[in-house]
Parts: structure tokens; sequence; C-alpha cells
């Protein structure tokens, strides 16, 4: 499942992250060092406008944008 | 040898000062002091790296540790500006109580500490120049450590201690920059910071607990009051003299690179271990930072709140300043120039025109100069308190999809929008851009942002030539100011900014904060000064210079300092610059006069024009007498297509250059190769764009 089709509030773990070719090499590493890694625990806290989430992440509060939120897949 | 009572310096008492004149340690040392410019070669014993995530307070920490005793110098072959300074801290409480030889010892070595302040970075693989400047002046740095032969020749062979400033509201972020640092040296001292915010929301993070499982000292501090940095110096005093490795880091392997995966989630395990081992694991509850952002990045509340900003920031550029500035400006035009006419007097220099250089020229200037201070005061304290309360954050999130799609940073925004009030702050406002190189792109997109001095020259030409329509072309105007800026960022990405890679969004946001105003005015009035001395001085240096070009006769019969403008070396300057604007019809002196003129400052375009007819500007909403003289002119110049020549010429106002003190402040903030290329490709552009007009809707009107 997708971690665009979460609703706010719900934890989940993470399973993958997906590559995107249209970003930098570097994107990656950056979310991997944020946290966003596979098995790791977030809660969804908020939508943000144009499709964007903010999420949990330990005691991280992480913004993302729509294509990253797309990038993420999580356990089902 | 001084004795360790003799800590000379502001606010430090003399408690055991005999009277007897021991000339205190940092005299003995080439040099240093207030003022004069630190040298790598000659630091005191102890030098200070500070390394931190963003928000973790540790430019507060920094400009409290150091006052005014800072410089700030771009990093080599970078505009990633580092400040540096000296610290001159007192004994820490447990020396005075211990009184331990050892500490004696380290103390009388060293009674102050260089500290460099590092870009902040949440990692040391750079997604920035801000953040490779941080990691690489760390690698070079701590190139002794761990019995590597000393590297780069000139520089001390002594380890810097690296100073990790740790938000304890955000403690895994640090310790996984913590874990990066401490597998580079041994010299490591964390200062915990924010520990009122974490609180806040439930958390309490004990140092003393940190500091047994990190085997490094942690020392609490509170950068806006300066509580515990007299601890946090004795820690760095200890550690510089007996380094102590971070405990328990998972072993580097030496062949991976340092954005390894495997790397990356072992330190990420190991931050987790450190958390649950001092019990400051995450709580349950909701964080005051969650519950105001349900509102603040709500669509429905969210954005309007936004949009309230960015036109609050708006009016800050224009209304709120003007009346400062008038009152600024007016201040040395009159009593100040009255001054100065009176002592030239005095020595008997008055009444030529020396008193015209003096007064017209250079404290005229100053008085241009001065007028921007309050300008730049309030854009630099707006933007700091957006910061600091951590709102600007959230305008990264807002703006991210209108920005991204011509590639910028969300908060690229503020300055864009404050540019349609005055570009000069507009530049003041891309300090809030994390990332060197967008700063540079939005800092050459700024001029683009129409402002309200070149709405005095479309009022005019519209209102002469266009008078049942002249909000529509003023309006269109300003389309095509936003069109230019959108085509100017597409241009610029997809030739020389090429290696800004398309990041996605993945922000860390701060917990809110209610800003203290002390350290912000403090940090402003730094800022502004440095405004001052770089752009202020080219600024005054120009202006001096157009007086010059009008006091210079090229006919006969006039003195040095009393010409009129067409006899001037500037008016035969015009003549010979105004047929390059034939193929644009309007290639005629005194068009080109408003040009050049406008330059300088754009308000005073209108006024070259009048001063140029000698006729009186307009008052009111109709354009007059110079509207009439405008019309003969462009009528003449035009071959009958007066109107188009007008469209022209307003296209040519909007896009030529931004006025001298935007240009001034671009070459402070990013060098004169960029400022003038900037400046040349700007002219070519406008001169194009003017000339596709005329020549196209000649055929029309």
């Amino acid at each position: 499942m997708n971690l665009a089709e979460v609703p706010p509030g719900a934890h989940v773990v993470l399973s993958s992250v997906r590559e995107d070719a249209r970003t930098s090499p570097g994107s990656g590493v950056r979310l991997r060092e944020l946290g966003l890694r596979p098995g790791a625990g977030m809660t969804v806290a908020l939508r943000t406008p144009f499709g964007g989430r903010v999420v949990l992440v330990g005691r991280r509060r992480i913004a993302l944008d729509a294509a990253t939120v797309r990038r993420l897949e999580i356990a089902s | 040898m001084s004795c360790p009572h003799c800590d000379v310096g502001p606010g430090r008492g003399t408690e055991g000062h005999d009277g007897a004149a021991h000339p205190p340690a940092r005299r003995r040392r080439r040099g240093t002091g207030p003022g004069v410019p630190l040298d790598a070669t000659d630091l005191p014993a102890a030098r200070i790296l500070l390394v931190g995530t963003p928000n973790s307070g540790k430019s507060t920490l920094f400009n409290r540790l150091t006052g005014a005793r800072q410089t700030t110098r771009n990093a080599p072959g970078t505009t990633v500006e580092l400040a540096r300074g000296t610290w001159r801290p007192g004994p820490g409480r447990s020396a005075e109580e211990r009184g331990s030889q050892e500490t004696a010892v380290a103390l009388a070595a060293s009674s102050t500490l260089a500290i460099v302040d590092l870009p902040g970075a949440y990692s040391l693989t750079p997604v920035s120049p801000d953040e490779a400047v941080t990691a690489a002046e760390i690698a070079r740095s701590t190139a002794g450590t761990g019995g590597a032969a000393g590297t780069a020749g000139t520089r001390r062979t002594d380890d810097a201690v690296c100073l990790l400033v740790a938000n304890a509201a955000e403690l895994h972020s640090a310790l996984f920059l913590l874990g990066q640092v401490g597998a580079l040296t041994d010299r490591v001292v964390v200062a915990l910071t924010m520990t009122d915010v974490a609180t806040v929301d439930g958390l309490v993070v004990d140092p003393d607990r940190l500091a047994d499982r990190l085997g490094v000292p942690v020392v609490e501090v509170d950068p806006r009051t300066g509580h515990g940095t007299d601890d946090l110096a004795e820690a760095v005093r200890t550690v510089a003299a007996n380094p102590r490795a971070v405990v328990g880091l998972p072993a580097p392997a030496d062949d991976r690179p340092a954005g390894d995966l495997d790397r990356i989630d072992a330190l990420l395990g190991w931050a987790d271990d450190v958390v649950e081992a001092i019990d400051a694991h995450h709580s349950p509850t909701r964080s005051r930072a969650d519950r105001i952002d349900r509102w603040l990045l709500n669509p429905w509340v969210g954005l309007p709140v936004f949009v309230l900003t960015l036109w609050a920031l708006f009016q800050l550029a224009t209304w709120a300043a003007a009346p400062i500035m008038g009152a600024a400006e007016a201040l040395v035009t009159g009593p100040v120039a009255g001054v100065v006419s009176w002592a030239l007097a005095g020595l008997g220099l008055g009444g030529g025109w020396f008193e015209g250089l003096v007064v017209d020229g250079v404290v005229a200037g100053v008085g241009v100069v001065v007028a921007f201070a309050p300008l730049m005061a309030m854009m630099f304290l707006a933007i700091g308190l957006l910061e600091d309360s951590g709102y600007v954050a959230r305008v990264a999130v807002l703006a991210d999809r209108l920005m991204r799609s011509v590639g910028l940073d969300g908060r690229v925004i503020m300055p864009l929008i404050v540019g349609f009030g005055c570009n000069l702050p507009a530049l003041a406002a891309t300090k809030t851009l994390p990332h060197a190189r967008q700063r540079l792109l939005t800092g050459l997109l700024v001029p683009y942002a129409s402002c309200p001095a070149r709405l005095t020259v479309y009022v005019l030409l519209a209102g002469t030539f266009f008078p049942r329509h002249t909000g529509l072309v003023v309006l269109a105007m300003y389309v095509l100011s936003v069109l230019l800026v959108l085509g100017g960022a597409f241009a610029l990405r997809g030739t020389l900014f090429r290696d800004l890679d398309r990041e996605p969004l993945a922000l860390v946001l701060p917990a809110y904060h209610v800003p203290r105003l002390g350290p912000l005015l403090a940090t402003t009035g730094r800022r502004v000064l440095a405004f001052l001395r770089g752009a202020g001085t080219i600024i005054v240096a120009v202006l001096v210079a157009v007086w010059l070009l009008l006091a210079i006769p090229v006919t006969a019969g006039h003195t040095f300092g009393e010409v009129p403008v067409h006899d001037s070396a500037y008016g035969r300057l015009t003549d010979q610059v105004a047929p390059v604007f034939a193929p644009a019809g309007y290639g005629d002196w005194r068009t080109t006069s408003a040009l050049v003129t406008g330059f300088v400052a754009k308000e005073v375009a209108v006024g070259a024009l009048a001063q140029a007819y000698a006729v009186d500007e307009p008052t009111g909403s109709s354009p007059g007498e110079l509207g009439e003289q405008l019309r003969t002119t462009l009528d003449e110049t035009s071959g009958g297509h007066a109107s188009a020549a007008a469209l022209a010429f307003m296209v040519f106002v909007l896009a030529y250059t931004p006025c001298l003190a935007t240009v001034a402040e671009q070459k402070r903030l990013f060098g004169w190769r960029w400022t003038l290329g900037a400046v040349a490709a700007q002219l070519t552009v406008a001169w194009v764009l003017s000339v596709a007009t005329f020549q196209l809707l000649r055929l029309v009107w």
C-alpha cells in the first residue's frame, strides 16, 4: 500500500522507498538519514495542501511533498 | 605568564586582581582582540567548530558567546558565509569548587577561544553547498585524529574541538550528526539546548545521563540567556587537553563511503539505543507544534494566513518603510548638510564647486544610504522573527508546489513578493534560504519584480499615451514582470544552474517558539552594518561620480559645478548613448537621461525627465505639460508611432537593471562577476524586448 492512501492519525511501518529518477541521486540518502527507511515506524500527522503529508518518525516531524509521499510504500 | 585572575575582558570582574600591572595573556599573542582579523596561524590554544542541525539554537549560541567580537567571511570559493569570532568565558562553577590543578593550568593556557559557526546540517553527506562547507571544514580540522600524518601544510596540527549543539526536542537528529562527527574526532562536546521546549512536549532529557551514555561532556545551555556557557567553556578546555571518543559508535568501515546505506542504518540504530537508554523516547502526547500545524498547514486557515504574511512583508517594504526612510534622508540632507555647509564656510571653502561636491555629492549620497538602513533593518527583523518563530518552514511547505513548478524552494516566494515592494530588501529576505545556489538564483531574479518606483514611469506614460486604458496598460506591465521572473527562472535553471538538483521536499519542521527580541535585534544590527559598509561605499562612490559628470562642462561659457544638464559631461554621455534606442523608437537624449538617472534610483526617473524638459513634475493624476512634451518628442523619434514607442520605453524600464542600491547589495552578496554579468544580461534582454515591442506594435499603432 502507498503512503498516499493512509489517513491522518494512522500508525504504519515503512516497507520500501522507491527510486525517483527525476530527483537527485543524493535524495534517497537524505530521506534515509532522516529515518525514512524500511522497517521504520511512523505516524501520518496531517495532510498538507496540494497532496503532501507531515509524518512523525521518532520525534521528527517531517513535511513531505506529494511526489515523495507516493514513493513510500508501507507494509499492509 | 599571566595569572588565572587576570581575565581582562568586557563584563569580567577583577577578582583577585591586586592592582599590579600584569599584562593579560591575550596581549602577548600577536594582534588578537576586537577589530583585528583572525589569522588561521595565530589562534589561541583551543579552536572550536560549532556544529548542529538547523533550528538547534547554534547561531544564537555563537552570537551569545562572541557578541561583537565576530567577523563574517565567505568560505573560500563559495558564497557561503562563515562567521568567526572569539569567546572569552570565565571559569566554570566546578572549576571554582574543585580548584584542581589540571583545570587551573587549562585556564591559564587559553583565556580566549576561537570559534567558527558552521552552517546548519542534518548530516555530513551534504545536499547543499552550505552543508558541503560544514562537512569540509570538519574533515579538514579533524585530519590530525587517528594518527594520520599532519596534512594541510600551513595549518596547525591540533585538532579543533567540535562543539555539537543538540536540540533536546530533536535529540535523534542531533545524535545522528554526533555519530558522524564522533567517527572523525575524539574532541567533541555536546551543548544541549531547548530543554524548555522539550519539557513543554513532556520530554525530559537529563544531560548527566546522556554524558554517561555517550562518554563525552554534555552541558545544558540556554543560548538566549547565556546560562551554562561558562561550564561549556570548561568542558571544551578539558576535552582539548584530554580527548575522549564517543562511546559505542558502530565501527566505521573505512572502505565504505559515508553515504552507504548500511552505515546510515547502523547510526540510526545507535541513536535509537541512546535515546532509549536515557528514557527520552517518543512520548505519545501530541506536541504543541502538531496542534498549531493543524491550523497553519490546513488549506482553509493556513493558506489565508500564509497570504496575509506575504502581504504584511510587502507592506513592510512599501508604506511602512516610506515615512522612516523619508525622515532618515531628510535628516541627512537637511540638518547634516546644513552643518557641513556651515563648517565648509568656516574653513573658507564654501560657496563654490567644492561645497557642491561635498554637500550635493557625498552628503546626499550618504543620505540615500542612510535612508536604506531602516528599510533593511525592518526586513531583516521581520524575516528573523519568522525564522525564529518556526513559521518559515511552514512557508516552505505551503509554497512548495507553486515554486516547484519553476524548480525552486518554496521559501523563494518571500523574497519575490518583497521584491514587488522594493528590490533591495528582497535581497535581505534571501538570507532565509538555506541553499547558497538558491540564494544566488533568487538574487538574480529579484530585479525582474517590478517595484513601485518603476510604477511612476508607467503611470506617466500610460496616462499620456493611453488615457482611457491606463489601468490596463499598467496591469500588463505587472503581468510581464511575473512572466520575466518565471522565464528567468526557467532560463537560469536550464543553463547556469543545472547543478541545482531537484530535491524532494523532506523538511524537518521545527517546534514553534516565541522569538526573543534581544538577540534578534543584535543580529539585525550586525547585518545592517554589514550592508552599510559593503553596499554603502559603492553607492556613495557612484553618486559622487554622477555628480562629477553633471558638473563637468563640455561647452564654453559654463563653470565647473554650474552647468545645465545637457551641456555637462553627463549630457554628452546621454547624447552618445541615445542612438542605441533609435530602433526602439525613443532615441532622444532626454529619455536616455531618464534611463541613466533611473539606474541610480528608479524613483527619480520621472524627475530627471521633468528636469530635462525644464518643466514641473506632474502632480495629481494628469501627466500635464511633461506628458505633452514627451508626446512631441516620441512622435518625432518614432516616426509617428508614439504609442508604440511609449510601450517600448516602459518595457525597457521594467527589465533593464535594478537600481544602484540593489546592484551594490548584489555585489556584496554574490561578487562582481555575477553582478556585472547579470547587469549586462538584463540590459541585453531589455533592449531586445524593447526593440521587439516597438517594431511589432508600430505595425498596429
